[in-house]
């Protein structure tokens, strides 16, 4: 009786086995497992030896391997479930309780396609932190970066494609949502600034074009059935490929040699092809548990005419439908994303030294960079929180433990800073509908308003990207924290005197009736964020850095954008404000 | 060789021609052949973006009848069918559409506190349509409203009209006594 070793030895060295990878005999030395790798079409993407360090899970976690991984666990689960789902609002619907209840197996290719695309959004958005924070953006591998950012918002995209199938409430309302968003878009959405010029309307804008019609039905689902089975698979397929080239090309791993004499590379084969195995068998494991043990949620069929209340996206959409609250669709479902998007891809192009902390995480090596990109995430991660724990019926405020049962009161009548009415050919400040405010008739007034809204805005964007520069020597930072921190509570009680002087005054007395603890808070805690990440920490960390102009001032407005995100935010939580600036019949409001 | 004349720069002489007929050099074909090509895949590109857009829809009739206007009940009438509000009060009868200006949901209508809330991000609207808390930019666009010779009240959704001073005539208002 031949032991396992011997019977595995006759089979890899019969002819049929070595007809089928390259190499002539199996002799396992260094050299048979260096072609074992350049010489197969699926491994061939490795390079034949690696440093050790690059291949230490606490480094990247496997998280690029992974998402991979998921698109194929997604790309097989899909193709199963193709076999019994018909896009077509009468069959949609009932071929999932079909999987469901009646196909062997259909419950849980269903489970595992869903929980699958749930964790591959996750394992992507990782993927990109681990990215950042080793450094691995840079030269030679910023184009890489571009194409990640791109398969991220394709990842998203196929997941919002995907929601829509079920044909359930859940899902027509959040593509409802979703999709009205495209109709914001400037110039090629009906309800978007400037549309009107090209005379797109309802029957012919992006929206429309999206929806196959004027409101998520028939054609939407065909649409949406074709872009999540094929067009966006391919389009990211082809992504990858770039996107897996360019990094065996650009080095395979940025993890630089450690040690002199520098350590030892380590093989391929099968040190990382097994590895890569291991990972992709326990992430199988628990998705395969997860499947048996969770089921998809499927809620009773669309119906057009009663949404869900509360209606919500995905998890990882609630933080953009949590922004709709603060800003307009063409802001926050459009600019904004576009303006992460695009601030993503730029990241590298602005960074200021291309050899710092590249191949391993450096925290303090590169303060700035870590921290605002850091904030940026936590900030998303935070209006996703909000999102999804915090918003019971009527988008109202709900704590974790408090009952949806239980009656909130209406949300509070919300007001606007400066208001441009050209209808009425006057500008307004402090309006709202229970006080029209400070009025200023005529075009002056027109005039004034818009000049206090240019002031606002150029000062805003102007102070912040000439004051770090402007204070030209060395603040202690620790200390300067506790300044900004005292400066703002000061702030704050200012703010409070100056509105027990004037709320005898409608337009302050009307909008904002009360003014206590909860409001200093609010203005505290707001302007000490802005001062310490818009302010102490460019001044510290960009002033002496070797930006240059075009970097400083592009990586400066990225930043003030953000953290006017979050002065917009404590601006509509905490006193109401509506819109800092108005201008109704150009569809123009922020 | 040599009797060649060529310019000092050693590249071809400038062409000699007219509007009318103009001198075709060997580069200007090229170009101009590429110049074809790359119209060809705009156009391409313009016919695939109108193939996109549908010619015909198979969606409800925007245009539809509520039973007798006598019969309408005084304050809101909710129908979810045709995706309206129908409202009667003291000086007429006028219908908003039950779609959110924000992004598209069907706000409910609550009767005790007399304003429609929309689920997706919390906007509320009073009675005449215009917002009074929430996200919404602009007021709830009101239908065009018309009554048969016996008496049926018509909602055409094609017409719409949020402006104050335009949406409450004309078209899109019922002059009724209660």
């Amino acid at each position: 009786m031949p032991s396992v070793n011997e019977l595995k030895e006759k089979l890899i060295n019969t002819q049929i086995w070595r007809s089928m990878f390259r190499g002539g005999t199996w002799k396992d030395t260094s050299r048979d497992r260096a072609q074992h790798i350049l010489g197969n079409v699926w491994l061939h993407l490795h390079p034949a030896r690696i440093r050790q360090r690059a291949v230490r899970f606490t480094y990247t976690w496997g998280l690029g391997g992974l998402s991979f991984g998921l698109f194929m666990i997604l790309t097989i689960t899909g193709i199963l479930l193709m076999f019994y789902y018909r896009p077509a609002v009468e069959l949609a619907y009932r071929d999932m309780k079909d999987l469901e209840f009646a196909v062997s197996m259909g419950l849980f290719l269903r489970n595992l396609h869903r929980w699958s695309a749930h964790t591959m959004v996750l394992l992507v958005i990782l993927h990109m932190v681990r990215v950042f924070l080793t450094g691995a953006y840079k030269t030679p591998r910023e184009f890489n970066w571009g194409v990640g950012v791109v398969l991220l918002v394709l990842t998203l995209f196929l997941s919002f494609t995907g929601y829509l199938l079920p044909w359930d409430q859940l899902a027509i309302w959040a593509v409802t949502v979703g999709t009205n968003m495209a109709s914001a878009t400037p110039f090629l959405g009906a309800e978007g600034p400037f549309s009107s010029l090209l005379g797109v309307n309802g029957s012919n804008d992006a929206r429309f074009a999206l929806l196959g019609g004027t409101s998520v039905g028939a054609n939407t689902l065909l649409r949406f059935y074709v872009m999540h089975c094929v067009a966006v698979p391919v389009v990211a397929g082809i992504l990858m490929i770039v996107h897996f080239w360019r990094i065996r090309k650009d080095g395979f791993s940025a993890a630089p040699l450690a040690g002199d004499p520098p350590e030892k590379k380590m093989e391929v084969w099968p040190n990382l092809v097994v590895r890569e195995y291991i990972g992709a068998i326990l992430m199988l494991i628990f998705l395969v548990g997860w499947s048996v043990l969770q089921n998809a949620p499927l809620e009773e069929l669309a119906n057009p005419t009663v949404t869900p209340n509360p209606s919500k996206a995905p998890w990882y959409f609630l933080g953009l439908q949590e922004l709709l609250v603060y800003f307009d669709p063409w802001l926050a479902g459009v600019k904004l994303p576009g303006i992460i998007a695009l601030g993503l891809i730029a990241i590298p192009y602005l960074d200021p030294d291309p050899k710092a902390g590249v191949g391993y995480y450096s925290i303090k090596e590169r303060p700035f960079a870590n921290t605002v990109f850091l904030f940026g995430i936590g900030l998303w991660f935070v209006l996703i929180t909000i999102g999804t724990f915090m918003r019971g019926p009527n988008w109202a405020w709900y704590w974790p433990w408090e009952s949806w049962a239980s009656h909130k009161p209406l949300p509070p009548p919300t007001w606007s800073l400066i208001l441009v009415n050209l209808d009425g050919k006057m500008g307004q400040f402090f309006t709202s509908q229970k006080t029209a405010g400070l009025q200023i008739p005529g075009w002056a007034g027109v005039g004034a308003a818009l000049a206090a809204a240019g002031g606002l805005f150029t000062t805003y964007f102007g102070a912040g990207i000439v004051l770090p520069k402007l204070v030209n020597k060395d603040l202690p930072f620790k200390k300067s924290v506790g300044i900004a921190v005292i400066a703002s509570v000061a702030m704050g009680v200012l703010a409070k005197t100056a509105h027990t002087f004037l709320a005898k005054y409608d337009f302050i007395g009307k909008n904002m009736p009360h003014f206590g603890v909860t409001e200093i808070f609010y203005i505290a805690f707001f302007l000490s964020i802005v001062i310490v990440m818009g302010f102490l920490l460019p001044q510290r960390y960009l002033r002496k850095s070797p930006v240059s102009l075009v970097q400083y001032v592009v990586t400066m407005v990225l930043l003030l954008s953000m953290l006017g995100v979050v002065l917009k935010m404590g601006a509509r939580l905490g006193f109401n404000i509506k819109y800092l600036f108005s201008l109704p019949g150009l569809n123009l409001n922020i | 060789m040599s009797d060649v004349p060529t310019s000092p720069s050693g590249s071809a002489p400038a062409p000699e021609g007219n509007f009318f007929n103009p001198e075709v050099t060997r580069r200007g074909l090229i170009a101009g052949a590429w110049g074809a090509f790359a119209a060809f895949l705009a156009g391409g590109a313009a016919a695939t973006a109108r193939y996109m857009l549908p010619n015909v829809l198979y969606e409800p009739s925007q245009r539809f009848k509520m039973g007798k206007l006598k019969d309408l009940p005084q304050g809101v009438t909710v129908n979810k069918e045709n995706r309206v509000w129908v409202i009667r009060d003291d000086k007429g009868v006028y219908a908003l559409w039950s779609r959110c200006t924000h992004l598209g949901c069907t706000p409910n209508w609550f009767q005790a506190e007399s304003r429609f809330r929309c689920p997706c991000h919390g906007s509320n609207f009073n009675v005449a349509g215009d917002v009074i808390a929430g996200p919404a930019p602009k007021p709830l666009w009101r239908c065009s409203v018309d009554v048969t010779p016996d008496g049926d009240l018509v909602i055409d959704k094609s017409q719409m009209e949020n402006r104050p001073g335009f949406r409450d005539r004309g078209a899109f208002f019922i002059p009724v006594a209660v």
